[in-house]
């Protein structure tokens, strides 16, 4: 049932290097509950089957999928959030950082602001959970609250935000966590349709995955192992906007169906069709 | 959003408009009780007329100011102790769930001996001071403070804690960034309703034992048939409780500047 679309045969990236994240043969299962809810099979509820993904270095990709096809589920694995009762088969492997912590910075749904922190707080919180010391983070946090369009705002609660501009927040406290995976969790799924469009197009100018890198560059002292980012997303045209490639997850139990990668140089990047027809099958 | 807090519409000149019903309402009530004592002609040692009892504190005022005192520090003093009791317990109970196994039911039956019957074993333990007063007043506060903490740290934990667990954080940034911050509202909305009993509590006790407090003052009355001068002590009661509620609402406001819609009552 899986199938590659490729213009250019095997990707460039692929057998050259090692992958920075590696996902194979990954089957989650969540244990029945107690009250035997629909559509549970065997006593559990069959999230991911068998799924197989390769991230490589400086590549950004698009998990795409219908609701409930378990992409959530995915990042969540891979970010080390996953509910213990989950029962877990296959191979999850991810870099970790010197001190053996896990590498990856996960950005939720919701953006997950503080609400008793202030902007510039919010966005500390990235380099505090992850361990980076406050005099490398914070002129790194001033400089980024520019780029992002946030300058003014340091001072701001997050209620006084707009949606948008909470979202492009949450991104940025991703981003000080100095690390070279980031896993994104349909970072603007909460956004109106118009709003969306901007954050898709602004997102592209970002370079999340040169970002990434070159946090990691310092964070290791220029040791870096590589970087990528991991999009889960429900919109199509976000997922041909950003990403390098895109992968197609079928309903729950989610299933590789479908992967393609961006085109160079040409108008369309993707193939809208066979994506279309791949999420409608 | 966090703990007992709600939306409320703003409408211009409704908090004016409700203050003067408010007003309004008291005014009748004393006034009709003016009008039934006079017309009734009871006697001042069954109901005295609100009139005479504004006499009688304006009359006693200087005596007042020292049984004030006393009554304030209790109750300030135990809810500032029920309140630190209780809201680290609730963050305890959160970090250790098996701390909190422990615990619940110590403090649920705790519950169900009400606080002010324990009035004169504190006596007995801990002489006629300020001491058993100030435990009693802070076992008052203990309860509602750590039931109000520990449901705003359980509302509040699982989004954020996975968003600084997803960016690397341990226990320990979980505790600081998200459950600690988290139970300050809570705490403080379950100080603002304990504040309502503090003074009783702090009252009740003192009319077991004691040489100073609006307690003291009242029981002195009672056995001097001064019903306008007890009456003087429930005044004063109401207005020191009201004054803690304001300035634990206006406290409130200060440690919790990210909440702009606390209902001010």
């Amino acid at each position: 049932m899986t199938t590659t679309a490729n213009s250019t045969g095997r990707a460039p990236e692929a057998g050259r290097s090692e992958p920075v994240l590696s996902v194979g043969d990954l089957t989650i299962t969540f244990p029945a509950s107690r009250g035997g809810r629909g559509g549970s099979q065997d006593g559990g509820l069959n999230v991911l089957d068998a799924l197989s993904l390769d991230v490589h270095d400086g590549e950004f990709v698009a998990v795409l999928g219908p609701s409930g096809c378990g992409k959530s589920t995915l990042l969540r694995a891979l970010g080390g959030l996953l509910d213990p009762r989950a029962q877990v088969e296959g191979t999850i492997a991810v870099p970790s950082d010197a001190s053996g912590r896990r590498a990856t910075a996960w950005m939720p749904q919701r953006d997950g602001l503080l609400p008793w922190r202030r902007a510039m707080a919010n966005a500390m919180v990235g380099a505090i959970a992850a361990g980076v010391p406050r005099d490398r983070a914070y002129p790194r946090a001033q400089q980024l609250f520019e780029e992002f369009g946030l300058a003014g705002f340091e001072r701001a609660w997050p209620h006084e935000l707009s949606g948008g501009m909470r979202q492009r927040l949450a991104l940025l406290r991703t981003c000080l966590a100095e690390r070279p995976v980031l896993l994104l969790d349909e970072p603007f799924g909460g956004l109106d349709p118009v709003t969306r469009r901007r954050m898709n197009a602004w997102l592209a100018t970002v370079h999340l995955t040169e970002q990434a890198a070159a946090a990691d560059a310092v964070a290791r002292d220029a040791s870096t192992t590589g970087s990528g980012v991991v999009l889960v997303t429900h919109d199509i045209d976000e997922a041909m906007t950003l990403a390098d490639r895109i992968v197609v997850l079928s309903d729950r139990p989610g299933r590789l169906l479908y992967e393609a990668r961006a085109r160079q140089g040409g108008e369309e990047r993707y193939d809208r069709g066979s994506l279309l027809s791949a999420l409608d099958c | 959003m966090i703990g007992a807090t709600h939306r409320t519409q703003r409408v211009p000149g409704s908090r004016l408009r409700a203050a003067l019903i408010g007003t309004a309402t008291v005014a009748v009530l004393v006034a009709a009780w003016e009008a039934a004592v006079r017309i009734g002609n009871l006697p001042p040692f069954v109901l005295p007329r609100p009139s005479q009892v504004v006499a009688t504190a304006v009359e006693q005022a200087p005596l007042l100011g020292p049984h004030v005192a006393t009554t304030a520090t209790e109750a300030v003093l135990g809810l500032a102790m029920g309140t630190m009791l209780g809201w680290l317990l609730a963050v305890l109970t959160s970090a250790f769930p098996t701390s909190g196994q422990i615990s619940h039911p110590v403090v649920l039956l705790s519950q169900t001996i009400p606080t002010v019957v324990l009035a004169p074993l504190m006596i007995l333990w801990a002489g006629y001071g300020l001491t058993p007063k100030v435990t009693l007043v802070a076992l008052t506060v203990f309860f509602p403070v750590l039931v109000a903490a520990t449901a705003a740290i359980r509302d509040v934990d699982a989004e954020y804690s996975d968003t600084v667990a997803g960016l690397g954080g341990g226990k320990a940034h979980q505790m600081w960034l998200v459950r600690l911050p988290a139970s300050v509202p809570g705490a403080l909305a379950g100080l603002r309703i304990a504040a309502t009993y503090a003074v009783g509590a702090a009252v009740v006790s003192e009319y077991l034992a004691g040489e100073s407090g609006i307690g003291v003052f009242i029981q002195r009355s009672r056995k001097a048939y001064a019903v306008d001068q007890i009456f003087v002590g429930i005044a004063l009661i109401a207005i020191l409780s009201a004054l803690m509620v304001a300035a634990i609402v206006a406290l409130r406001r200060v440690a919790t500047p990210w909440q702009t819609n606390l209902v001010s009552t």
